[in-house]
C-alpha cells in the first residue's frame, strides 16, 4: 500500500464547496395528475350495482352494507369494499362504474400509525394488515376528496351508452291504420342491445313481478331462445303482452341508464317471446302434462292478474275456470290498448297458452249477472277476482253527462269490439295520460280514414314535460297530426242543445296541488281558449265497477282511502279467506303489477288450500 | 416520412401502412429482420425504443411491434408483423433480432416469459424476467384467467365476504315475496354463494 492509497480518499473533500450535482430527494412527491393511486368512491352517486366486483380481475373487491345507506329502488345499499392486498390497481373498476362514481386519487402513501410502527411485528398492537381492507369513501381517509388521479376518460366506455333504436312505421305508414309500429328487433340488434348489459340485477327488485331480467337478457346474448323463455314464466305469463306494453319499471332504475341511455329491457323480452313459436311453447316449458290435485279455482275477470293467477294456479294442478264478460280474454290489455300497440294476435299468443294448460274460459259470462259471487264460493274451493277498472272517471262538469261527452275507457272497448260508433270531425280530448293518447291516437286514425284529415285536441292540466303519459306517446300523437295543448284545465263545456255541442273552454293551469298536495287545481282566468268539437272525450281515470260483490260481503270488505281492496301479502281479503283479490283493484294501475299480484294470490291461494286440508 | 417508406417499399413487400396514430408498417415474418437491420444501417433507425406484442387471439395470432426512432430526423416508426398463435404448452416462435440492438435480448426475454414466443438463440432467454417458479399459461396470454389463478394462489384475506345485489334487494326489500317458484338462475346467484372467507 502506497501513501496515495491512503491519502486518495481525502481527496473527495475538495467537493465540499461545490453545488451538489443531484437533486435534493423532495420532501413530499406528488402522484402525477392521472396516477392510479388509491380509491375514491361518491356514496351519494354510487348504486351498489357491483359491477366493479364483477370486474376485478384480483377479485379484490366485496360488496358490503354500509351503515346509513338503505336499499331502495335503483340503490342496492351495498357499496364496494377494496382489498389492498390483491389489487393491482388496473382500473378497471373505475372505468367499467355504472355511475362514474368509482375514481382514484393520485395518493400512494398509507402507513399504519402507531409508535415504532416501523418496527410493528405485534399486530395487536401496531396495527394488521387487515387495515388496508377498507370501505372505499365511507372510512374518512385523507385522499377521499382528492380532486387529481384517475377518472374514467370521457371518450371511451367499456359498454355502450346508446341503445339499439328499434325499426318502426313512419308516421305516414301507420297514421290510418292500426298495423303494429314497432317492428320488434332483429336478431343482430338484440344480441348488440343485449351486450350492453353489466348483469348488475338492480332492476330485479324495481320489476313488480321481480323478473330474472339480467338472466334473460343473457340468453339473448347467447342465443338461447329456449332458456329465455323459460326465465320469462318463472315470473311472468303474458311475455308477448309485456314486451310491447309493459311499463317498465326497470328500465328507469337501469345502471346503464345513469352514463347514457337504459338497457331495452322491454323490447329483449320481446325478442324472445317472438322468437319462440307457439308450438314449441308447452315441450320448452315442460308443461306437456302436468298432474292434477282435484281442487277448483274460479277466476273472476281475464285480465293480467286472472291470466296469471290462472297459469300459476294450472301449473300447481288446479282446476280452473275463467269467467269473463266480454267476449274474449285478456280485459284492459285488450279492450284498453289500441292494436296498433298491442295486435290482437300477440295477446292471443299469451293467453291461448295458459289455456292449453286446461283452463277453462267462460266468456260473455258476467259474474254478478249470468253467474253470481256467492254461487262461485259454492262451487269453487277458492275465488280469485281480478276485475279491473273498466269505469271511467268524470270531470264532473256541467253538462258532462251530455250524450257527446263520452269516457275514453267506452269507446276504447268499443274500437277493440270493433263496434260502429259516431266520430265526428272536430274531437277534444281531457287529459293527459297513457290512456288518453290511447284514444287521441285512436280516434285520430278513424278521423283519418273517415275525413281525409285529423282535427283532435288532447288537453291536460299537466305543463310540458310533466305530462303522465310516456314521452313518446305524445311524440308520436303529435307526428300522426294530433294537437296537444298541456298545461291547460277544462273549465265549460257549452252545448247547443241536447243533441250537439259547441266546444270546452279551458284555462290556463297554474297549479295542480296545493301546499298539502291536494288535487285543487290553479287557472290564470285571464289566459283561456275555446276548443271547438261535436265531441268531448273524457280521459282523467278510471274506477272500479264492484257491483258484483253482495252487499253484505261489501260491508265487510276493507278500502284503502284510495278506494283500493285491503288484501295481505298473499293477496286475500280480510275476514274472507276463500276469496282473493288481484290487479288494479288491489294495486297498480299496470300489466305488471297485476301479473304479479295475479301470481302471489295463486301461491296464496294454494297455501291456504293446503293449510284449510291439515 | 412518406419518402422512407417509398424507398422501403421499393425494397420490401409490405403488407400495410398505417399512419392514424403514428407511423406504422406490417410485413410478412420472414422479412422482419433483413426489414429491422435495412432500417438501422441505412435507414437511421438507430434506436430500438421497444419491442412488444398483442395476442389476439380470436384470429389464432400474435402481432409483434418493434418500435424505432431516428434521432437524426427525430422520426418513430413501428414495424408490425404476424407470428402464428401456438396454443400452450407449445410455443409460437420468431426469429431473433439480439444481433441488432443489445437491448433485444431483455425484450425477448419478456416476451418469452409473458405470450410464450420463443426466440431461438437469444441470450438467456429461456431465464425467467420477474416471474419465479411459474407454472401457468402465459400470463400476457389472454386465455390467461387472472381471476382464477389469483383464486387459487394467494390466500383470502379475514373477513372477506360479498353480496349479490339483487339478492340483497331481494331481502330488503321484498323478502314476503320469497314463497314464489322464482329462483335466481345459477349464474347471478352463485356471487352470493361463492363467499371469499377463508
Amino acid at each position: 500500500m502506497s501513501w496515495k492509497d491512503v491519502l486518495y480518499p481525502f481527496s473527495v473533500w475538495k467537493n465540499i464547496l461545490k453545488d451538489p450535482v443531484t437533486i435534493r430527494k423532495p420532501e413530499e412527491r406528488e402522484g402525477s395528475s392521472r396516477y392510479r393511486g388509491f380509491h375514491i368512491n361518491d356514496l351519494e352517486k354510487c348504486i351498489g350495482c357491483g359491477t366493479c366486483e364483477e370486474i376485478c380481475q384480483n377479485a379484490a373487491i366485496d360488496l358490503v352494507p354500509v351503515e346509513g345507506i338503505v336499499a331502495k329502488p335503483g340503490d342496492s345499499g351495498l357499496r364496494p369494499r377494496v382489498d389492498y392486498g390483491r389489487c393491482c390497481w388496473c382500473a378497471l373498476c373505475v372505468d367499467i362504474c355504472t355511475t362514474n362514481s368509482l375514481g382514484m386519487s393520485n395518493k400512494f402513501r398509507w402507513s399504519v400509525e402507531g409508535e415504532n410502527a416501523d418496527k410493528a411485528i405485534d399486530r395487536e398492537k401496531f396495527g394488521s394488515p387487515d387495515d388496508y381492507l377498507f370501505v372505499i369513501g365511507a372510512e374518512n381517509k385523507y385522499w377521499d376528496n382528492s380532486e387529481m388521479g384517475y377518472r374514467k376518460p370521457d371518450n371511451y366506455d367499456l359498454t355502450s351508452p346508446v341503445r339499439v333504436n328499434m325499426d318502426h312505421l313512419s308516421a305516414l305508414e301507420r297514421q290510418d291504420s292500426f298495423i303494429e309500429m314497432m317492428k320488434g328487433y332483429s336478431k343482430e340488434q338484440a344480441q348488440r342491445e343485449a351486450d350492453r348489459c353489466v348483469e348488475c340485477g338492480i332492476c330485479t327488485a324495481a320489476c313488480p313481478a321481480h323478473m330474472g331480467i339480467p338472466a334473460y337478457i343473457k340468453a339473448v346474448r347467447e342465443d338461447d331462445m329456449e332458456e329465455g323463455l323459460r326465465i320469462l314464466y318463472e315470473t311472468n305469463p303474458l311475455p308477448e303482452i309485456c314486451g310491447r306494453i309493459c311499463t317498465h319499471k326497470c328500465e328507469t332504475v337501469c345502471s346503464i341508464g345513469n352514463k347514457g341511455e337504459p338497457l331495452s329491457i322491454r323490447w329483449l323480452k320481446r325478442y324472445i317471446a317472438d322468437n319462440v313459436p307457439s308450438e314449441k311453447y308447452k315441450e320448452i316449458l315442460g308443461t306437456d302434462k302436468i298432474e292434477q290435485n282435484g281442487k277448483k279455482v274460479a277466476i273472476v275477470g281475464s285480465g293480467p292478474s286472472g291470466l296469471s293467477a290462472a297459469h300459476y294456479l294450472a301449473m300447481m294442478g288446479y282446476e280452473v275456470t275463467i269467467f269473463e264478460a266480454l267476449p274474449e280474454a285478456g280485459g284492459m290489455m285488450r279492450y284498453g290498448i289500441p292494436e296498433y300497440r298491442l295486435p290482437y294476435d300477440q295477446i292471443d299468443k299469451d293467453v291461448n297458452y295458459i289455456l292449453s294448460l286446461g283452463v277453462t274460459l267462460k266468456t260473455n259470462t258476467m259474474v254478478g249477472k249470468e253467474i253470481t259471487l256467492e254461487q262461485l264460493k259454492e262451487q269453487y274451493d277458492a275465488v280469485f277476482a281480478g276485475t279491473g277498472l273498466h269505469m271511467g272517471r268524470s270531470t264532473m262538469l256541467e253538462n258532462a253527462d251530455h250524450k257527446k261527452v263520452l269516457q275514453s275507457i267506452d269507446l276504447l272497448r268499443k274500437i277493440a269490439l270493433g263496434e260502429d260508433f259516431y266520430v265526428p270531425e272536430k274531437i277534444v280530448v281531457i287529459g293527459g295520460g297513457n290512456v288518453a293518447m290511447d284514444i287521441t291516437r285512436s280516434l285520430a286514425r278513424i278521423q283519418r280514414k273517415k275525413y281525409g284529415r285529423v282535427n283532435i285536441t288532447a288537453t291536460c292540466l299537466e305543463p310540458h314535460g310533466g305530462m303522465l303519459a310516456d314521452e313518446e306517446e305524445v311524440v308520436e300523437a303529435r307526428e300522426e297530426g294530433a294537437t296537444i295543448t298541456p298545461a291547460y284545465g277544462p273549465q265549460r263545456i257549452d252545448i247547443v242543445d241536447d243533441e250537439n255541442l259547441k266546444g270546452l273552454e279551458v284555462a290556463k293551469c297554474l297549479a295542480i296541488f296545493d301546499k298539502e298536495g291536494r288535487f285543487s287545481p290553479k287557472f290564470d282566468l285571464d289566459d283561456r281558449q275555446f276548443y271547438e268539437a261535436d265531441m268531448i272525450v273524457e280521459s282523467i281515470g278510471q274506477g272500479a265497477d264492484l257491483s258484483y260483490i253482495p252487499k253484505q260481503l261489501n260491508d265487510n270488505i276493507e278500502y284503502s282511502p284510495r278506494r283500493q281492496i285491503v288484501a295481505d301479502p298473499d293477496f286475500q281479503v280480510k275476514n274472507q279467506p276463500w276469496l282473493f283479490v288481484g290487479g288494479d283493484i288491489v294495486k297498480g294501475p299496470d300489466v305488471i303489477t297485476g301479473i304479479s299480484n295475479g301470481h302471489l294470490a295463486a301461491v296464496g291461494i294454494d297455501r291456504y288450500l293446503n293449510k284449510k286440508e291439515d | 416520412m412518406e419518402r422512407i417508406i417509398e424507398n422501403i417499399k421499393k425494397q420490401f413487400p409490405l403488407q400495410d401502412v398505417n399512419s392514424d396514430h403514428g407511423w406504422f408498417i406490417t410485413c410478412e415474418k420472414k422479412d422482419v429482420i433483413s426489414l429491422l437491420t435495412h432500417l438501422k444501417i441505412t435507414g437511421g433507425f438507430t434506436h430500438l425504443i421497444l419491442i412488444t406484442a398483442v395476442d389476439w387471439i380470436e384470429e389464432d395470432r400474435f402481432q409483434l411491434t418493434y418500435l424505432l426512432n431516428n434521432p437524426q430526423l427525430k422520426i418513430r416508426l413501428g414495424l408490425r408483423t404476424f407470428i402464428e398463435r401456438s396454443v400452450w404448452p407449445d410455443e409460437s416462435e420468431m426469429q431473433s433480432a439480439h444481433h441488432l440492438w443489445p437491448a433485444v435480448k431483455t425484450y425477448q426475454r419478456e416476451l418469452h416469459e409473458m405470450f410464450g414466443i420463443d426466440f431461438p438463440g437469444s441470450p438467456e432467454v429461456n431465464d425467467p424476467l420477474i416471474l419465479e417458479y411459474w407454472d401457468d399459461i402465459p400470463p400476457y396470454r389472454r386465455d390467461f384467467d387472472t381471476k382464477k389463478y389469483s383464486e387459487e394462489t394467494y390466500f383470502p384475506r379475514e373477513g372477506r365476504g360479498s353480496n349479490d345485489p339483487a339478492e340483497y334487494m331481494k331481502s330488503q326489500l321484498y323478502p314476503n315475496e320469497g314463497g314464489k317458484s322464482q329462483d335466481f338462475p345459477q349464474e347471478i346467484s352463485k356471487k352470493s354463494s361463492g363467499e371469499k372467507n377463508a
